[in-house]
């Protein structure tokens, strides 16, 4: 009951005319900057910071929240229609998004891309808002082991993003694990694989690699074969809005993202890439039609655009309740409270409620705003795909490099976006998927620290995995989902011969 | 991520609000924060920027941020930039680590010091049930095996890191064998504290200021020379026995090559700027502590941390 | 050009194992170790096992099915596309700034994509740059790269 007066109290807050007005400016900011690929909240936010130092704190929190809800919409508009992922969270919605944008299907995908962020966003807030305390005790007894296992479940299902060939699937997983390894050791901070070139010392950006992988790469494809079999891009085909067909195909794998999203995204070390692959993975298995998949499923852009979105709201959890910034917006956020002598964490909740449940009301009064901007702009932006297909392609280009350009002009980075992008085009050439590269290069680093980090606890004896119940539990998972399809597929032989 | 998302920035509003004019006021510089955006580097830059102009000091500040290595990145650009009496450049005590671990072909001492501003103690906490109570307690852990005491911080080769071998020298254990696990990030390594993975954890004090305020955290020792204003309860190092002294400072320096005048309008306006009230009121706010050493003394001192940090990073074998 | 063995499969394999080989050399040339637990040349050599059985798989592609045949490229749109990718880092790293850097980009790409109006799309690139680069520096504070274009808009 605490929290619901709590909370009516901060949608009083919320509600003042003002505070509106500053929620309104920042899902705007948000949702514009997010469409610019490798410019997210997190830049946008540390750029406004000496902006609104003068400012009242509770206003321009609740415009930094409105910016990171606003970020995670618009990330998906790019990934759908051009197939730049600006982010990696966005990377499982431009596998099916892009496919449906080109079969005229952009509107439903946007859509439900829109309303499945919506959906989640509020499931999520209202989790946060009377979980955030309970799951948070949760979240900081999830130790390294148990990220460890995380991270192989999520290695297990990639292989739902590998296309019709392990072979060529799994070059493309370990290549981009060899990217993974350039760049300092963090656990040693010695460099690997940098042959001297102190611009690889940070590491290989993982939205260099799949802008372009997936966005310069897709344009010399399509360049390269203009001739022969012309690209057709319908703009618009059958309804812009989303069908009854598209409403039941969505609503069950918006769920299930959330149910992936939230708490992975309250985990410290969680993030939001984990749950965009692991529903991406669940509903390519549990979909009726299976055989749409890589073809333009709208399952595979409702999952992981709703894990996106709850991920988002989840990273608060910590941020609110303990003061731990899990994800680059958030740590940002936590310089925004410290601009203003505040310090997130148990004491907040106590000394300032007006601002800490203002901001929760907020992001719920952000979520519909998003949604209500969001809806409306989806026929301007499936008439972006009418332009001449040259100037498209020309324009996809130029937006694709105009993000590095923004945030590291360096020769060697523009480069290495060249050279992922002809890359890109001799794998889809030669039929090998691009995506499981992307994955392999966010999961390979993470799952390596992970590891070290617990084998370093346990004194390197490897037994830690098993005798942790999350993570004997959770590399259980794994083991199953790696076996089962053997299995299966054993049984129905079994079952053959004996009919 | 973060760096994937935080690379640059350039001029910001405050630049455009601060075209007041006065003694200095033809002086327009580049400030470069060797870092991404939103970090501790940039975070000094922007607010020098902003003291700077505000107080009049200077027409124009311009902040450009260059990522990567530690800092040395930027660091090479500015030692490139030969006799520009326009640009300064901010560094701080992890870039004198990131130089010897990175191999940097450039190094500090070549740049011209114009001043060291702030400086931050480091504190070591451990859990609140730990049956660690002082700094006693804990280096007496340390000697007896280093390898059973795990610490929680920041990254390989940086401040947090330097004090925990630091403290393993000063309790006469081996630094070279001392379980040290960097986390990305401050959010991860207080995670591993409050979830009880690690024996102890260091950092910034205000990282963990909530935390201790909660009573989750209890601190063992601050690193600096007496109590810190702002927690009065918490016991320095020494106090604990452990005769061990480490400032987190950061600075500001200019490229090489500079004229005496060149090299004295610098001083000049970062001498003014750091005793001006504007530059007050920013520590304030910020929760940082004033260390201003003027250039003179701070090559001193600059000097002293570079062949301490070496040797504690051959000490623990992080240099060879 | 043998008739059962598949060019791009033996290369594909070839490629591979020459970079497990790095890999391992790279690996075998770390000096800081951990002390406890594994250290920085582990996951380095598993990615190189990995790589090594996939090069070795390639191989065998290579004399059997071999990989996916591509139908032939038009090599003069990629020359463009790329052209003008290589035009906009030469342009940036020599100092020309992003609203020319983007013009090259975008006229080229619009040419290799069979669009023949080179000037006209130098002249849409120009604007549009000229519009992005605007946007960003009043809306987001932040600066692109600038040349002799931007310090005119400046």
């Amino acid at each position: 009951m605490d929290t619901l007066l709590s909370l009516a109290n901060g949608f009083s807050v919320a509600f003042e005319p003002s505070k509106l007005l500053f929620c309104l400016i920042g899902v705007f900011l948000g949702t514009a900057v997010g469409v610019l690929p490798g410019i997210g909240p997190a830049l946008t936010v540390a750029l406004l910071l000496p902006v609104t130092f003068k400012l009242d704190p509770a206003g321009s929190l609740i415009m930094f929240a409105g910016i990171y809800y606003g970020g995670m919409y618009g990330g998906s508009t790019t990934a759908i229609l051009l197939n730049a992922p600006g982010e990696s969270a966005s990377l499982a919605t431009a596998l099916e998004g892009s496919k449906m944008a080109k079969a005229g299907r952009g509107g439903p995908a946007l859509a439900t891309a829109a309303i499945g962020s919506f959906v989640a966003g509020l499931i999520a807030t209202i989790g946060l808002a009377f979980l955030a305390p309970w799951l948070v005790e949760l979240a900081i007894k999830f130790g390294p082991w148990d990220y460890f296992a995380l991270m192989i479940v999520a290695f297990v299902t990639v292989s739902a993003t590998f296309g019709d060939s392990p072979l060529r699937g799994l070059t493309s997983l370990f290549l981009g694990m060899l990217l993974g390894l350039v760049g300092i050791d963090k656990l040693t901070g010695q460099a690997r694989l940098t042959f001297g070139v102190p611009e690889l010392l940070n590491g290989i950006e993982v939205t260099t690699l799949a802008v372009g992988l997936f966005a310069v790469g897709e344009a010399f494809y399509v360049a390269s074969k203009r001739w022969r079999e012309p690209e057709e891009i319908i703009p618009i085909k059958g309804s812009l809005w989303m069908t009854k067909q598209d409403w039941k195909r969505s609503w069950a794998p918006w769920l299930r993202g959330t149910a992936y999203g939230f708490p992975i995204g309250a985990l410290p070390a969680g993030g939001a890439e984990v749950p965009t692959f692991l529903s991406y993975s669940t509903e390519k298995k549990l979909c009726k039609y299976p055989e749409e998949f890589g073809k333009g499923a709208i399952e595979g852009v409702a999952g992981p655009e709703a894990a996106n979105n709850a991920s988002a709201a989840g990273t608060l959890v910590p941020l609110l309740t303990l003061g731990l910034p899990t994800s680059a917006t958030a740590a940002i956020m936590l310089a925004g409270f410290q601009q203003y002598g505040l310090n997130p964490g148990p004491l907040l909740f106590a000394e300032k409620p007006d601002l800490v449940w203002g901001l929760i009301a907020s992001l719920f009064v952000a979520n519909v705003m998003l949604v209500i901007l969001n809806l409306p702009l989806i026929g301007l932006w499936v008439r972006l795909l009418a332009v001449p297909q040259p100037w498209l392609y020309a324009g996809i280009l130029v937006f694709a490099t105009m993000g590095t350009l923004a945030v590291n002009p360096s020769p060697v980075e523009l480069g290495m976006l060249f050279l992922f992008g002809y890359l890109g085009y001799l794998m889809r050439r030669y039929d090998y998927p691009v995506a499981p590269m992307v994955v392999g290069l966010i999961l390979g680093p993470m799952a390596e620290a992970q590891l070290r980090r617990a084998l370093q606890i346990s004194l390197g004896d490897p037994m830690i995995l098993l005798e942790n119940p999350g993570s004997a539990t959770l590399l259980g998972i794994a083991f199953i989902a790696l076996v089962a399809p053997f299995v299966m597929k054993g049984l129905n032989r079994f079952k053959a011969a004996e009919d | 991520m973060l760096t994937a998302i935080l690379k640059r920035g350039a001029v910001t509003a405050v630049a455009l609000a601060g075209l007041t004019t006065a003694a200095f006021a033809q002086l327009e510089l580049k400030i470069m924060a060797p870092a991404a955006p939103g970090g501790g580097w940039d975070g000094t830059a922007r607010s020098m920027q902003q003291a700077l102009t505000a107080s009049g000091i200077a027409k124009s500040v311009q902040v450009t941020n260059v990522t990567g290595a530690g800092g040395t990145i930027g660091l090479a650009q500015l030692i490139g930039a030969k006799g520009d009496g326009h640009q300064l450049m901010v560094n701080g005590f992890v870039m004198v680590g990131a130089i010897l671990l990175n191999k940097s072909p450039v190094n500090l001492t070549q740049a011209t010091p114009i001043a060291r501003l702030t400086a931050e103690a480091l504190v070591i906490v451990v859990p609140a049930d730990s049956p660690i109570k002082t700094a006693k307690d804990l280096a007496e852990r340390v000697k007896a095996d280093p390898a059973k005491v795990t610490w929680a911080g920041g990254s390989a080769g940086g401040a947090d890191h330097i004090l925990a071998a630091l403290f393993a020298e000063a309790a006469g254990g081996d630094p070279k064998k001392i379980n040290y696990i960097p986390f990305s990030g401050g959010g991860e390594a207080l995670a591993a504290m409050l979830g009880g993975r690690v024996t102890a954890g260091i950092s910034g004090y205000g990282e963990f200021e909530g935390q201790i305020k909660a009573g989750k955290l209890r601190v063992i020792g601050v690193s600096a020379s007496k109590r810190l204003d702002n927690a009065p309860d918490a016991p320095t190092l020494k106090e604990g026995g452990v005769n061990l002294e480490l400032l987190n400072w950061r600075s500001v320096v200019a490229p090489p090559g500079l004229t005496d005048a060149q090299k004295a309008t610098l001083s000049g306006a970062i001498d003014k700027m750091a005793k001006s009230k504007e530059w007050a009121e920013i520590l304030k706010a910020r929760g940082w502590d004033d260390a201003y050493l003027a250039s003179a003394e701070f090559d001193a001192f600059l000097k002293a941390e570079t062949v301490r940090v070496e040797k504690v990073m051959r000490d623990v074998g992080m240099v060879k | 050009m043998s008739r059962t063995i598949d060019r791009p499969a033996l290369v594909v394999g070839l490629l591979l194992l020459a970079a497990a080989a790095i890999v391992a050399f790279d690996a075998s040339r770390q000096t800081i170790t951990s002390n406890y637990g594994v250290g920085p040349t582990a996951m380095p050599y598993v990615v190189c096992a990995g790589l090594v059985v996939l090069g070795l798989a390639h191989l065998v592609v290579a004399f059997k099915e071999g990989l996916p045949k591509p139908e032939v490229a038009d090599v003069r749109a990629l020359l463009w596309i790329g052209g003008g990718l290589a035009g906009l880092i030469a342009c940036i790293a020599l100092g020309g700034g992003f609203i020319i850097a983007t013009a090259i980009l975008f006229s080229c790409t619009a040419r290799g994509f069979g669009r023949d109006a080179l000037p006209a799309d130098i002249a849409i690139g120009l604007v549009l740059g000229s519009a992005i680069y605007l946007l960003f520096l009043k809306l987001l504070t932040l600066s692109l790269p600038a040349g002799p274009l931007e310090r005119l808009l400046g």
